[in-house]
């Protein structure tokens, strides 16, 4: 009785006051906890730079997206500023729940951005919902000692000169396999996330057609590169949710390296200080991608749309962005904020990371991620560790992930 | 069974007045009523909405925030040829089979002698308990450490003795013990506890007169223990049942939200998780959790049978050779 | 069936019978008996060590390899970490109110419900029993986005009645001091209450909490517990930071990229030790022969 009655009420999205805080002066922000530097939100709950308002910035750990669309989908407790990770596609099909950006005049700092960034931000519509924070341009990790011990190119020009093409950088892990009984990485995904991660091409168009299809399509070459690296036995099988089984393969070296993205450099150096002096960074084969990577968005019931706008361009300017990367070494999305940053450390040895990451955010290629790819992505995934650790064969594996994925874009209602 | 308001004396006090007889009869009742109401107030005003909902949306599509609409039976009819939803269920019962028999079993052992009076039991009782505080994260490290299977514990053991190591955790046998394993290890404790809670309900008297009869332990344990604590294993069949059909923690914690190497691990409720939070198809997920409240009712009701059966009445000529010995 | 037949024949002389030979077998068989738990609790204890281990432990040290076993020297810093990332006092003392509650409310109306459904007959009691049992199967973590609305149009978003409420009576425990009543609460003394003039709810109290005891403090600590690690639900629920649980605080412990593994093992070492506290104080309630001793009495 009850629950019929409250049925119309859940659908129409009926709420009371839909915002957080009801205080008219503040805006309520949600964020992970290290996805901003401190100094700047205790700033800013003050009073936001150029506003009469203040921020009140709350954190909100795992099941963030969870706790967003509850709130979105009840209509109610909805920050008035949130970030969202680079999972933003999610969102696009109910982009009316934000706002445009670029009608509030955000266009005016675009020119401070990487572009391939400012337009993972843009829905398929054309609207710029979300907003840049921080980057993960990606490169190569490896162990120097081990290239070195093997007798293989080992310092970063010649190994980014050895691995240009995906073809050479299998070729390199055959020789490390055979001279150190070592892997080029942990599993097969990583080669296929990390070659669509740096690639114009993906899974779909703008119109959410199927590029993947398509027999020369970047989705087939990605699973073909990803096969010839399981065949050539430079992958040491070891999932991505087994953390603890490939730091140990990291930390003893079974494992001599990862494609990663910036952030990735933090990561390491915390879960293996051990290794410090041993890794370096080549240039992915091919050119750079982009891994990771959060926005900023304001959800349609934000109190005061000018002020959070200003909170976001404030918190994300060039300078802001360098203060956030010595903080918490959040990657700048923006170029000009290297200008002001330099690299303390010998992790890697004699080498920059910042110099070599900000070098590889320049060629990381426009790409368009579509909200369709959510539904299909785990079919490869899946099909891809069939063939890499059950030894299916490729071409069925192949042929069931596009027929699973032709199934669910049917019942999603992509396909038609 | 359990009809314990015997009507018959007072009937017999009480000269036949209908509308006198009624009112007592309102005035005995009304209390039990109240008693059970709390629960199912709750239920109307917290529960119905929510069940209604879900079982709305599974004749729908819908995202989870924004437009819902209307696709009738579509859900379900994916469902019947969703090749992953039927290995998940084929997963789900071969990690219940693996882990509740031995769970209970050990559940059963460990109770009766933490009820001996040995010495250390209040030890003993923390030490069983302690799986069902430890944190989960902590368990995912520890579990991922001990069955890795390059690097783990369990296989540096066994290549130790001269055997072959296990692919525990690529494998899909491996994947769906390791499973069970962290299941017994995380509610043998719990059941013991359970158990415990119910032996102490068990009458003394009648061990002593099982011990006057020259009973041993394990003749106790069998023609005593378990015949008097057949409601409450009863219920842990039950509830192993039910917490079994949902099993998710262990697979989620251990292997992630992918289930695992050819989803080996992938259960039904990980699976309808996996569509709902991050497919974001509240339809479908609420499509598959009815398919499993089906299949945990038949289930469950296989199992009441089984179980209780005519155990109450066991328990009850128990009782009564008992008293009629004693 | 034939609970004790088997054993009823031999005569009581035979157990009385002095015998060397009966006393060493039952040293034997404690000794195996302790040798069989102790293996048990090894089993057992072991996670819980390493979590002690971790939480000690800098991130390195946790991902180290071999793994290592010892306790580290970084409890201090660790726990630093979780204090000053983490209003602990706060979300601690709001988790007690919510743990507290809950079980005392639980404990309450499912033994009541218990009681009446274990000892007493009334119209309906068969449909409203499996009905209970039936809700025990229902799907719930779909109801997240319908409970919200549900919590937000009776204004209890943000407090912590919405995480006591809709719990205060489960199935569950409902089920359980059903079962464990029907064991072992004799009808013979809910009888001679009511022929004692005793209504239900006298009953209840004189008779059947004090046989309940064993199953009620089983109740109460898993509701406290269960209450205490509950976590999406006050993630979703709960929007105001200075009005967090433990685990709503301690999960924002965990970043996007960077997670500092050593104070997150510190903060669930923190949360779990009050739970073993209020095991060993509810646990006393684990008494044996109350049922024997009530009944002679």
């Amino acid at each position: 009785m009850l629950g019929a009655g409250l049925l119309p009420l859940a659908l129409a999205g009926c709420g009371s006051d839909p915002t957080i805080s009801e205080d008219p002066d503040e805006l309520v922000l949600w964020f992970w906890d290290r996805s901003a530097s401190r100094d700047l939100l205790e700033q800013a709950s003050q009073e936001i730079p150029g506003t009469d308002r203040h921020l009140r910035a709350d954190v909100i750990g795992t099941s963030f997206d969870t706790k967003l669309r509850t709130s979105l989908a009840g209509d109610a407790y909805i920050p008035d500023i949130t970030y969202i990770n680079s999972n933003n596609a999610l969102y696009f099909t109910n982009e009316d729940l934000f706002l445009d950006l670029s009608e509030l005049g955000a266009d005016s700092v675009k020119d401070d951005y990487y572009e391939w960034k400012w337009n993972l931000g843009t829905t398929p519509t054309g609207r710029f919902c979300f907003f840049p924070l921080d980057i993960g341009p990606t490169g190569y990790f490896y162990r120097q000692d081990i290239f070195e011990e093997a007798g293989l190119p080992s310092t970063p020009a010649e190994v980014s000169a050895a691995i240009t093409t995906w073809e050479d950088w299998i070729a390199l892990g055959t020789e490390l396999k055979g001279a150190a009984d070592a892997f080029l990485v942990n599993d097969a995904l990583n080669v296929f996330e990390e070659f669509l991660n740096a690639s114009p091409e993906r899974f779909f168009d703008t119109d959410d057609k199927a590029l993947y299809l398509r027999p020369d399509s970047a989705v087939r070459q990605a699973w073909d590169t990803s096969v010839a690296a399981v065949e050539a036995g430079v992958t040491a099988k070891i999932p991505r949710e087994r953390d603890t089984d490939r730091n140990a393969a990291w930390a003893s070296g079974r494992t001599a390296g990862n494609i990663g993205a910036a952030w990735w450099a933090q990561v390491l150096q915390q879960s293996a200080p051990d290794t410090a002096g041993a890794w370096r960074l080549a240039s992915q084969p091919v050119r750079p991608g982009n891994s990771g990577g959060s926005f900023a968005a304001l959800p349609h019931t934000c109190k005061d749309p000018e002020a959070a706008l200003a909170f976001i361009t404030w918190i994300n300017s060039p300078e802001n962005q360098a203060a956030a990367y010595q903080d918490e070494s959040l990657f700048p999305s923006t170029p000009a904020s290297f200008e002001d940053l330099t690299y303390s450390g010998d992790f890697y040895g004699d080498q920059d990371p910042l110099a070599f990451f900000s070098t590889a955010a320049e060629s990381v290629p426009s790409s368009f991620i579509s909200n369709a790819e959510t539904f299909i992505m785990g079919k490869f995934v899946l099909e891809l560790s069939n063939v890499e650790t059950s030894g299916k064969d490729s071409e069925a594996a192949w042929n069931d992930a596009i027929g699973q994925a032709e199934r669910v874009l049917l019942k999603r209602g992509v396909f038609s | 069974m359990s009809t314990a308001i015997p009507t018959r004396p007072r009937d017999a006090l009480t000269p036949a007045d209908p509308t006198a007889k009624r009112k007592r009869k309102i005035r005995e009742v009304l209390p039990l009523y109240l008693a059970i109401s709390p629960f199912y107030l709750l239920f109307a005003v917290f529960g119905l909405f929510p069940i209604l909902f879900s079982i709305v949306l599974s004749f729908m599509d819908w995202d989870g925030m924004g437009e819902m609409s209307f696709v009738g039976l579509a859900q379900y009819k994916f469902l019947l040829t969703d090749g992953r939803f039927w290995n998940s269920v084929g997963n789900t019962f071969i990690i219940w089979f693996l882990s509740t028999i031995p769970m209970l079993f050990f559940a059963m052992v460990i109770a009766f002698l933490l009820h001996q009076n040995i010495r250390f039991t209040k030890f003993y009782r923390v030490a069983f308990f302690l799986p069902n505080v430890t944190s989960m994260v902590a368990m995912a490290i520890v579990f991922g450490s001990v069955f890795s299977d390059t690097f783990g514990l369990v296989n540096s053991a066994l290549t130790a003795v001269g055997l072959d190591a296990v692919p525990w955790l690529s494998s899909p046998w491996g994947i769906k013990i390791t499973i069970a394993v962290m299941v017994i290890w995380r509610f043998t404790g719990y059941n013991a506890i359970i158990y415990l809670a119910g032996l102490q309900s068990i009458s003394t008297d009648l061990y002593d007169a099982a011990k006057v009869d020259g009973a041993n332990l394990s003749q106790v344990f069998f023609r005593v223990t378990v015949p008097m604590m057949r409601p409450i294993i009863l219920f842990t069949v039950i509830t192993s049942t039910i917490g079994g059909l949902s099993l998710f923690t262990e697979p989620q914690v251990l292997l992630g939200d992918s289930g695992g190497a050819g989803e080996a691990g992938m259960t039904i409720v990980l699976y309808q998780y996996n569509q709902a939070f991050t497919q974001f198809d509240f339809g479908y997920g609420s499509a598959i959790a009815w398919a499993l409240f089906l299949i945990a009712a038949i289930f469950a009701i296989i199992n009441w049978r089984l179980v209780s059966g005519r155990g109450d009445d066991t328990v009850r000529r128990a009782v009564r050779t008992k008293e009629a010995r004693g | 069936m034939t609970a004790l037949k088997p054993a009823a024949p031999k005569s009581t002389a035979d157990a009385h019978r002095p015998n060397a030979h009966y006393v060493a077998r039952g040293r034997l068989v404690a000794v195996v008996t302790h040798l069989c738990v102790i293996t048990g609790v090894l089993l057992s204890i072991f996670p819980f060590y390493w979590l002690i281990v971790m939480s000690t432990s800098t991130t390195g040290e946790i991902f180290g390899y071999p793994p290592k076993l010892t306790v580290g020297s970084s409890f201090a810093e660790n726990v630093r970490s979780v204090v000053s990332s983490v209003d602990l006092l706060q979300a601690l003392v709001n988790t007690i109110i919510v743990s507290t509650a809950s079980a005392a409310l639980v404990m309450f109306f499912d033994s009541l419900a218990a009681f009446a459904f274990a000892k007493f007959d009334f119209p309906g009691k068969k449909p409203l029993f499996i009905l209970l049992i039936a809700t025990m199967l229902v799907p719930g973590s779909l109801s997240l986005v319908p409970s919200f609305i549900l919590m937000s149009e009776l204004g209890w978003v943000g407090t912590l009645q919405a995480l006591i409420v809709p719990g205060a009576a489960n199935a569950f425990g409902i089920f359980l001091l059903r079962q464990m009543a029907a064991g072992s609460i004799p009808d013979e003394l809910v009888e001679s209450a009511r022929i004692d003039g005793a209504g239900f709810f006298t009953t209840y109290w004189r008779v059947g909490v004090p046989l309940l005891r064993g199953g009620l403090a089983f109740l109460g600590i898993f509701t406290f517990i269960t209450a205490w690690n509950d976590y999406v639900w006050p993630l979703i629920v709960l929007v105001d930071p200075e009005r967090q649980t433990l685990q709503t605080a301690l999960q924002n412990l965990n970043s996007l990229y960077l997670t500092d593994y050593g104070m997150v093992m510190a903060g669930a070492l923190i949360s779990v030790v009050p739970l073993i506290g209020v095991f060993i104080i509810g646990s006393r309630h684990f008494i044996a022969n109350i049922a024997a001793g009530a009944i002679k009495g």
